[in-house]
């Protein structure tokens, strides 16, 4: 299953990088997260819970190991999620590139995908994935926006309708 | 059997009261097979599919795999086994025999529970029609051809008594049906 | 004798049990303190398998027990090869069979990693959420080709790459014939098969009678003496100490012959050690990965004809997908090698094939066994040789008929029963003929379909022929007796899934004695009641068992008249049986009823002559030298549309000939359900494995079983040339329904779309069909 997808964000790339690299935030932006901790420098473990058409709120452990990480432009993520229904493995790219006062975000993530939910779940993996990118970008749109608000109350975001 | 809490759960099947405790994840399939003993209802799927489960709760034909025990509490059950009366087979029984509509039997429970409440309601279905209702219920032995027979060969018979006059419509249509349908 | 019975629409006499919900299936056995088994199973197709952590399972209420491979200790091991390869020369064949429970390695997503027993289904699949696995991935085995590339991941490491086996087998000389060919068609065909889907799961039941030192099984298997045989040399128990009862079964089709499974091994030992029943009924979801199937053979074949369409010589070259592990051997192979030839007479052949390991469950015959491959590639070549040689279809294959003459006919390469391959007899020319009028082939081509093309209608026939190789030995056996209430009790090894034994056998007795079938009660698959047998497979439960029956029956009958004759002092040649009583020749006065016979043949006291058998019972075993071949036509009309790529079946005939027919009704069940098997292979059905080995519709949500809105009723001719290989003259029609629809559907769905695309391959999904026709080159 490939997962990809661009989306522009204000502030300066080691701005971004901060955020997408910060474990509190990945808690509270990526859709089903309950848990997330930097157990060392390049790793991450978690939990999560993530509906699929008929099988609701599967948990699963989530471990992330960084790699090829070069600040502020790019990393790869290796995902290895499991849980009772199955489980999610493979491999993400996440690129930063300068775009005038902001960021654009690019990812590419090729998952493989196992067990029950890749059994009885086929028709809903591609728009269930879809779904919660893009509520994980708004999330993380809206806590990008609340950051440069608290850091400079003065200015004006680039996006005037998103402030919380 | 059960390890949950339990829940009472009082219902009538096949005419008699039948009262037990069960966890409420307990599916009514399991409930009537495993709990009453009634093992004429069989599971081929649990999602819904094969219809193979399919029993009647208040007169409606519905899959037993997709509900709950408790569910039906309060309700009226009936299987495959409350349909023979008196030592006589109920006449799509006879209709399914005569046309050589089942050969290893495991689907045919599910095919007359939906049969029976489909021919009271349309009691002269053509070919297309029958097709259409028998869909819903999946067979791997019989090709569907003499099934198909056996239900117009009732339809037939049942037209035949309705028209000398015999009781064709059973008493427990009235209100069950429409009950139901006012409370969707 | 009378033959009033032989041929007779006999209503079932198993019936009202199955109608009234009375009869018992495997899982509705209830025993007294029965426990409940739920199987821990692989989400991954291929990897290590480093730990299975059951503490936290073992811990929950309500269960029992939870045993790993580590915890079978001795028990563990794998089972065993059940169908050696046949002699062939220059044979590879590499054994792997399947193991309990995983160790080291997993090698198909379902593979079984933990037992757990406990108080309820219900508590023993929460207690499977408390197992931690750890397994290293590992990459999948799953195209059959790059299976076979250097270097590609081993499924068994101890071998050197994939090959399960490799085994050619050839007549003639090909390349010669090849030479003097006037046309050579080629094509690579592709042909995927799916699950049996048999609406009834299997399960196991077991219980142990300590005090009695007996094991009862139930299990849903077509096989109850081999299995109740290998239980026992495994337990360590005598075989009469075990008795495994194969009672009604929603149900065989194939995968239930398999033997050994995980489950019929374990639950057994589970319930001895437990000294508690236990029960394991299979879910659908498991039965997609934990249940045997069928899946996909790739074949680059080609056909070398003459100028008039005479068949010079055919080629093959196939792949065939066997799964994780072989212990089937080739059967399915060897069917597709041989069931190629078909009724046609093929001087030169070569053909090839290699057995591929993969990362996804065991490949075991489903109705069919791989005969439908091979009927698929030989009536594509010649309906593709027919049009290249502007031929029409039917002729070219009346013209490489076998004729009625050519009978035995030894086709010189090797059978699944390893006997040369040898059709006993038939008469083709008459079935086609048959068939051609039933469809009405000569209107149909040359006036209805050229006008429902006017008015832009995609409407086309199919119509191909095929043998069917049935009723192999080794042999099956019966016992009849004759009780002294009149009835008559028959008893045999084989189960029975729904063919209607109980009718048929019934029957053939019923001929012999002189009685109605109703008086005769069948007992199938009771290994208590008779104990020496193989099962009910390959379309031979009629040919074989029932040939047992019927020579019983006649033992018995031998045993009745010398009685009979000695009580009523008249020679036996003036006697005949008739309504359950020996009569006298024109003393109607003077009968004797069967049931008193039989009380008067088992004396409590007095003498007997030396040499008397007690009773009216005789048991008969009946075993083939080889198998027979039944033959037949089928043709369809089908009707395409080509914005949806729905197709729509018009009229669908079968022509069978699968010699004597005990109950004309009984076969036709089976010919109309083996069509709706073939109607769904065709165009509903396929297991949807991607590159990971994960199965990507494993319900039937998305597995898509033909309804009564797909299949049509089939038009039934037969005709019947008898079987010189057995007294009945029988021959086996349970597999012919399904074997070769999708050679037809092919055919049809060329002409409707008038050779705008070639079908090469099955199934033909609408979406498959979509693809096809937009990527064909546009005029």
């Amino acid at each position: 299953m490939i997962v990809q997808g661009e989306y522009t964000f204000p502030g300066t790339r080691e701005a971004i990088w901060e955020l997408l690299l910060d474990p509190a935030v990945i808690a509270r932006t990526m859709p089903g997260t309950e848990e997330m901790v930097r157990v060392a420098p390049d790793r991450y473990e978690g939990r999560m819970r993530v509906g699929v058409g008929a099988i609701t709120a599967a948990e699963f452990t989530v471990s992330v190991q960084l790699a090829d990480v070069v600040p502020p432009e790019r990393y790869t993520m290796q995902i290895d999620g499991r849980g009772r229904f199955g489980f999610t493995r493979g491999t993400a790219q996440v690129r930063l590139a300068a775009d005038g006062a902001g960021t654009v975000m690019r990812f590419e993530a090729d998952l493989q995908v196992g067990g029950k939910i890749a059994a009885v779940g086929q028709r809903l993996l591609d728009s269930v994935s879809k779904l919660m990118t893009r509520q994980g970008l708004e999330s993380l749109s809206k806590e990008v926006n609340r950051r440069l608000a608290s850091a400079d109350p003065g200015s004006r975001s680039p996006n005037p309708g998103s402030l919380p | 059997m059960s390890v949950q809490a339990g829940h009472v759960v009082s219902l009538t099947v096949n005419g008699s009261p039948a009262t037990r405790t069960v966890e409420p994840r307990l599916l009514l399939s399991d409930f009537l097979r495993h709990e009453l003993g009634l093992t004429g209802t069989h599971v081929g799927c649990e999602h819904g599919v094969c219809g193979a489960c399919t029993v009647l709760l208040d007169g409606e034909a519905v899959r037993s795999c997709l509900l709950f025990a408790v569910q039906a509490d309060g309700h009226a059950v009936e299987t495959v086994e409350g349909l023979a009366a008196g030592g006589e087979l109920h006449p799509i029984q006879a209709a399914f025999h005569e046309t050589h509509a089942l050969q290893c039997g495991f689907c045919t429970p599910g095919f007359l529970m939906t049969l029976v409440p489909y021919l009271r309601e349309h009691p002269t279905p053509t070919e297309q029609e029958i097709r259409e209702a028998l869909s819903g219920n999946l067979c791997r032995c019989t090709g569907y051809k003499n099934i198909v027979d056996a239900v117009a060969l009732a339809a037939r018979r049942g037209a035949a008594a309705g028209r000398q006059g015999a009781e064709a419509a059973p008493a427990r249509r009235a209100g069950s049906g429409a009950a139901r349908r006012g409370a969707a | 004798m009378s033959a009033r019975w032989l041929g007779e629409r006999v209503p079932r006499l198993e019936d009202t049990k199955l109608l009234t919900g009375r009869a018992l299936f495997t899982d509705d056995v209830d025993l007294p303190g029965m426990l409940h088994a739920a199987f821990l199973r692989s989400d991954d197709a291929h990897g290590v398998l480093r730990s299975v952590d059951v503490e936290a399972a073992r811990r929950r209420p309500g269960v029992v027990a939870v045993w790993t491979a580590a915890d079978l200790g001795e028990y563990w091991k794998p089972g065993p090869a059940l169908v050696p390869p046949p002699p062939i020369a220059g044979l590879v064949f590499n054994s792997a069979t399947q193991v309990p429970l995983a160790r080291e390695k997993v090698r198909h997503v379902g593979e079984p990693l933990a037992l757990v027993v406990a108080v309820s289904r219900y508590v023993a699949e929460d207690a499977l959420d408390d197992i931690v696995v750890d397994v290293e991935p590992l990459l999948a085995v799953t195209d059959l080709e790059a299976a076979l590339a250097p270097g590609a991941p081993r499924v068994h490491e101890a071998l050197g790459g994939n090959v399960a086996a490799r085994a050619r087998q050839s007549k003639g000389d090909y390349a010669a014939a090849r030479g003097r060919a006037h046309k050579v068609i080629a094509r690579r065909f592709r042909y995927d098969r799916g699950a049996a889907a048999a609406i009834e799961n299997r399960g196991v039941v077991a219980a142990w009678d300590a005090k009695t030192e007996e094991l009862t099984v139930w299990d849903t298997t077509q096989a109850p003496i081999p299995i109740r045989n290998g239980l026992a040399a495994m337990l360590g128990l005598g075989e009469s100490q075990v008795r495994v009862v194969a009672p009604f079964i929603g149900g065989g089709f194939g995968p239930k012959i398999m033997m050994f499974y995980p489950e019929e091994v374990l639950i057994p030992w589970a319930a001895m050690r437990l000294g508690r029943p236990v029960k394991w009924i299979e879910d659908r979801q498991e039965n997609f990965y934990a249940t045997t199937q069928e899946r996909l053979q790739i074949h680059d074949a080609e056909l070398a004809v003459a100028k008039d369409g005479t068949i010079l010589g055919v080629k093959d070259r196939f792949l065939f997908d066997t799964g994780a592990y072989d212990p089937y051997g080739l059967t399915i192979p060897i069917n597709s090698q041989c069931t190629l030839l078909g009724p046609y007479a093929v001087p030169n052949y070569d053909s090839e094939f290699t057995a591929v390991f993969t990362n996804r469950p065991i490949v075991t015959p489903v109705r069919g066994a791989g005969r439908q491959h091979g009927v698929f590639v030989m009536e594509r070549l010649l309906d593709l040789a027919a049009k290249e040689l502007g031929m029409d279809r039917v002729e070219i294959r009346r013209r490489n008929f076998l004729p009625p003459d050519a009978f035995p006919h030894d086709h010189q390469i090797l059978f699944q029963d390893f006997a040369p391959l040898t059709y006993d007899s038939g008469d083709y020319g008459p079935a086609m003929d048959r068939a051609v009028d039933a469809i009405g082939y000569e209107r149909f081509l040359r006036e209805e379909q050229p006008a429902l093309r006017r008015a832009g209608r995609h409407v086309g026939l199919g119509i191909v022929s095929y043998i069917e190789g049935t009723g192999i030995g080794p042999y099956e056996g019966a016992r009849v007796t004759i009780e002294p209430s009149g009835s008559v009790r028959v008893a045999t090894g084989v189960g029975t899934q729904g063919q209607g034994h109980f009718t048929t056998f019934a029957q053939l007795v019923s001929d012999v004695l002189g009685m109605d079938p109703s008086k005769v009660q069948v007992i199938t698959g009771d290994t208590r009641e008779f104990g020496w047998g193989t099962g009910t497979f390959a379309s031979r439960g009629a040919v074989v068992a029932g040939n047992a029956v019927h020579e019983a029956a006649i033992r018995v009958r031998k045993k009745v008249l010398k009685l009979a004759s000695e009580v009523l002092g008249v020679d036996a040649g003036e006697l005949f049986l008739e309504c359950g009583s020996v009569h006298v020749k024109g003393a109607p006065e003077r009968s004797l009823r069967l049931g008193d016979l039989a009380r008067k043949a088992n004396p409590l006291r007095g003498g007997v002559a030396p040499g008397t058998e007690p009773g009216l019972e005789a048991t008969a075993y009946f075993g083939p030298e080889r198998g027979n071949a039944a033959n037949g036509v089928h043709a369809m009309i089908v009707e395409v549309d080509p914005e949806t790529c729905e197709v729509r079946i018009r009229r669908y005939v079968v022509v069978h000939d699968c010699g004597t027919v005990i109950n004309p009704t009984v076969v036709e069940g089976q010919v109309q359900g083996g069509v709706a098997m073939g109607i769904g292979n065709a165009f509903y059905e396929q297991l949807v494995w991607d590159e990971n080995g994960q199965l990507m519709n494993a319900s039937f949500m998305d597995y898509l079983l033909p309804t009564a809105l797909d299949v049509p009723a089939v038009e039934m001719r037969h005709t019947v040339t008898p079987s010189p290989l057995n007294p009945l003259g029988a021959k086996g029609v349970g597999e012919a329904g399904a074997i070769p629809a999708a050679a037809a559907f092919a055919q049809a769905v060329e002409d409707a779309l008038e050779g705008e695309i070639e079908v090469l391959e099955i199934p033909l999904s609408p979406n498959r069909l979509f693809d096809l026709l937009g990527s064909r080159s546009r005029p």
